[in-house]
């Protein structure tokens, strides 16, 4: 099975023009242009190594659209179209004229060193030791030091303090209340800065993270953040799988906003709030949870399963505020590597999502959350058995299993009324209180 | 009924295009500083005007992306970052053809405005006449100079390919069909390929309508017709994103425009002459050699830059008979590589079944949009599949046979 891992290569298109890795095996290969994250290509090894022409076309592809999602005078800022992709708003008259565009991709691809003192970063864990000692050891290299960060352990035994103590500057939160969404909440109570981040505790963040995520708050007035999360490592069949068939956590490289319009445009099928992020690398204004509430105790890993990120993006946009979506702030994620892991996961996700679904309907009462439920997502299963059984790949019939379990799990919120009139708090006065 | 096929520079103004009386629509291929960029056909009434606000904001959405990719290239390039720049080989240009000396005319008068100026080291030109019934071909051929002219009393295409393949000397060798005309930077898109791809076995180019003035013209090119795209595309003997890569090898491009390493074609044996054989099984050579030469290890680049333009079948009656012989083709093929690959069987088990859902899937869209020309087409490119299936390749092998035995 680790035979055909794929090794994860990063490729810096600015300083080399030859791909002089001859290494023989699978690759993904995520191309930068100095810190910009530029988009990324899987291999086998035939196609390998990539020649100057190709990598010229990687270089000139990826820049022309880093430079039309980035540069106002080609259009950006783009906004994100209902499949959640950018949409070039390039004229002709625009690409005519541009003109020094290496010089404009090379001011694009410097990096951040805004302080990142106004940020709280909140990482909630759960058992796994190893893994958040990682996470934590990359947070302490950013390059722009976070104000303060937060551990919120939601362990029964509260495991996690012994490694917390190796990081002196992280403060130790013990929360026994099972539950992604309480432990979340439990660190936005924590924290004391402006903006909180979020990240997983299996996750390892990208150098950059904190300085590229102060930098978008400055830049841009937003009041949510959400980031690029790219795989760790593809070693194992269900990594390989979860990247590839299941698109991983996006492959999105350029910024987009989610509004209000992205949020009616896909209002009649439930509005696809889930397209904008991961709660592995996504940030809020303190101020959004003051306005919206906070996460909802009913959803997350832990609870209902997940969703709990995209069920309050969903009420942020409702409220009429918008979502950034910057790719510069990147995390590495580490997929599951089982297969039953996955297939848990898989089901989890789905069943999580029904579940937001119904929250979103008793929240504010749209049909489309129900369309979504039983139109979308049938037409959906039936649509992937099909092409599964004539194209493959292989697997990804025992994943749909899985997702279909998760949605008939799922369809129980729609008849647990008890659970369902059990709103959401919001409690606005605590946060504003710990706020002062 | 009929597309007017224009050609516009997006580098200057735009201006409007007017429609005569016999025109319901455009055909548009768009340059950006005479660089192929795209091509979108638009329907419009009969005698109405593009507006230049209508050109422009179809230039807009469809052609900007592109001047901007290539823009950043040509930065790159003038950077000297990523470029390569070996010598390049001499090139043969074969032409095999069969009582159309007019259109050979037209193919020979349209290289010959391009084929002294290039930056191949020496370029030929080989006319391969397969059996023609008269002379014409050969008077043809007379009417240029410095074109060698090969006869092939074997009637087939894949014959006439291997005849060209045994006369031409040069390295490299570029095959034509008698019915394209090239582009003005068919040379100039062969030797970039060329140059940023020492280690080719083969290359493909882009082949854009020649002209639409028949509804079964328009219809061909409007389901896709011979065109790739106008992207840049590298093939290998395996593909991730595409799992029974290279068994549907149609993906790199047409037989009308191919180009291949001369020594190579001979080290694989030529082509296959029990397929495209001209009538009974005119189709499957192209996907056959380009399967090998994948095979073979060595990858085939596909570059829109190289294109000619391909004159389509003109009745609705050819057209059909054209997706028939698709199916044909492509099954003859299959059965063909299936027996002698047996490394990637599984595969062409995968690729049967994934075609045959293919057309099934088709042919239902067809039938939902109550579409019955498409339904046509459909049910004749699967029954033509079903008809290639079996037994077809051993059929034209015992023809192919019979034809040798006769000249020898």
């Amino acid at each position: 099975m680790n035979g055909d891992a794929f090794r994860i290569r990063h490729i810096d298109l600015e300083a080399t023009d030859a791909d002089a890795d001859t290494n023989g095996t699978a690759s993904l290969s995520i191309f930068w242009w100095k810190d910009l994250p530029l988009g990324m290509k899987a291999s086998l090894p035939d196609e390998l190594p990539y020649t100057r022409a190709r990598l010229r076309q990687f270089a000139a592809e990826f820049s022309a659209a880093q430079l039309a999602a980035r540069s106002t005078s080609l259009g950006a800022p783009l906004r994100a179209t209902y499949e959640g992709w950018p949409k070039s708003a390039l004229s002709l008259t625009a690409a005519l004229g541009a003109k020094g565009l290496i010089d404009r991709l090379d001011e694009l691809a410097t990096a951040s060193y805004a302080s990142a003192q106004d940020i709280s970063v909140v990482i909630c864990t759960r058992d796994r030791g190893p893994a958040l000692a990682e996470c934590l050891r990359s947070v302490a290299r950013q390059r722009s030091a976070p104000g303060e960060v937060i551990i919120v352990d939601n362990s029964r035994d509260g495991n996690a303090r012994r490694v917390c103590a190796q990081f002196p500057e992280v403060r130790y939160v013990h929360e026994a209340r099972p539950g992604l969404s309480v432990a979340r909440t439990a660190g936005v109570h924590a924290s004391r800065r402006a903006i909180i981040a979020f990240t997983d505790d299996d996750v390892e963040v990208h150098a950059g993270w904190t300085a590229e995520i102060a930098r978008a708050f400055a830049e841009r007035d937003v009041e949510a953040l959400t980031g690029l999360v790219l795989p760790a490592r593809l070693d194992t069949l269900a990594q390989r799988r979860f990247q590839f068939d299941m698109g991983g956590f996006g492959s999105t490289f350029v910024p987009l906003v989610f509004d209000r319009r992205f949020f009616e445009e896909t209002r009649p099928n439930g509005a696809h709030v889930w397209k904008i992020g991961a709660g592995a690398n996504m940030a809020f204004r303190r101020s959004v949870f003051a306005r919206v509430g906070l996460f909802d105790e009913r959803l997350g890993a832990g609870a209902a399963g997940c969703s709990e990120d995209s069920e309050l993006w969903y009420r942020l946009l409702a409220a009429g505020g918008a979502c950034l979506y910057e790719p510069r702030a990147v995390v590495f994620h580490h997929h599951r590597s089982d297969w039953p892991g996955l297939r848990r996961q898989m089901r989890a996700y789905m069943k999580g999502h029904v579940a937001a679904l119904v929250v979103q309907y008793d929240n504010f009462g749209d049909r489309g959350n129900i369309v979504r439920i039983w139109k979308q997502l049938p037409a959906y299963f039936l649509r992937t058995f099909l092409r599964a059984l004539f194209e493959g790949p292989p697997g990804r019939i025992r994943i749909l299993a899985a997702e279909v379990e998760g949605w008939l799990a799922g369809l129980q919120f729609l008849l647990r009324f008890g659970w369902r009139k059990r709103r959401a708090l919001r409690p606005q006065i605590l946060v504003e209180e710990r706020a002062g | 009924m009929g597309y007017r096929l224009v050609e516009i520079e997006l580098s200057k103004p735009l201006a409007p295009i007017e429609l005569a009386p016999q025109h319901d629509g455009v055909g548009l291929i768009g340059r950006w500083q005479d660089r192929l960029v795209g091509f979108e056909m638009i329907a419009l009434p009969a005698s109405s005007v593009l507006s230049a606000e209508r050109l422009r904001a179809l230039a807009d959405e469809r052609f900007s992306g592109r001047i901007l990719i290539a823009k950043v290239e040509e930065e790159l390039l003038r950077q000297r970052r990523f470029a390569v720049e070996p010598p390049l080989p001499s090139l043969s240009i074969a032409i095999c053809t069969k009582d159309r000396a007019k259109r050979l005319s037209r193919l020979l008068a349209s290289l010959d405005l391009i084929r002294w100026k290039s930056a191949f080291q020496s370029v030929e030109i080989v006319v391969v006449d397969n059996a023609s019934v008269d002379s014409a071909t050969r008077e043809a051929v007379g009417g240029f100079k410095d074109v060698r002219y090969v006869f092939e009393s074997k009637a087939g295409l894949d014959f006439a390919r291997n005849a060209a393949l045994g006369a031409a000397t040069g390295n490299l060798i570029a095959y034509l069909d008698d019915d394209v005309v090239v582009d003005r930077n068919w040379l100039v898109g062969l030797a970039k390929a060329c140059r940023d791809h020492p280690g080719a076995g083969g290359f493909t180019g882009l082949v854009l309508p020649f002209r639409l003035d028949t509804e079964a013209q328009i219809i061909f090119e409007q389901r896709g017709g011979f065109g790739r795209g106008f992207v840049h595309n590298e093939f290998h003997n395996n593909r991730f994103d595409n799992p029974l890569h290279p068994v549907g090898s149609g993906i790199l491009g047409a037989g009308c425009n191919m180009a291949f390493d001369r020594a190579l074609l001979l080290e694989l044996g030529g082509f296959d002459e029990a397929l495209d054989t001209g009538a009974p099984l005119p189709g499957g050579g192209d996907l056959d050699i380009f399967y090998r030469v994948l095979r073979s290890g060595r990858p085939m680049i596909y570059e829109p830059e190289y294109a000619v333009y391909h004159e389509h079948r003109e009745t609705i009656e050819q057209l059909r008979r054209q997706y028939w012989t698709w199916g044909l083709g492509m099954m003859a093929f299959l059965v063909k590589s299936r027996r002698t690959d047996q490394a990637l069987h599984a595969r062409h088990r995968a690729m049967v079944r994934w075609w045959f859902f293919d057309q099934l899937k088709a042919l239902v869209r067809a039938a939902r949009r109550f579409r019955g020309r498409d339904l046509g087409f459909g049910v004749a490119e699967l029954w033509g599949g079903i008809y290639g299936l079996a037994g077809e390749y051993d059929r034209s092998r015992a023809r192919v046979q019979a034809i040798r035995e006769q000249n020898q």
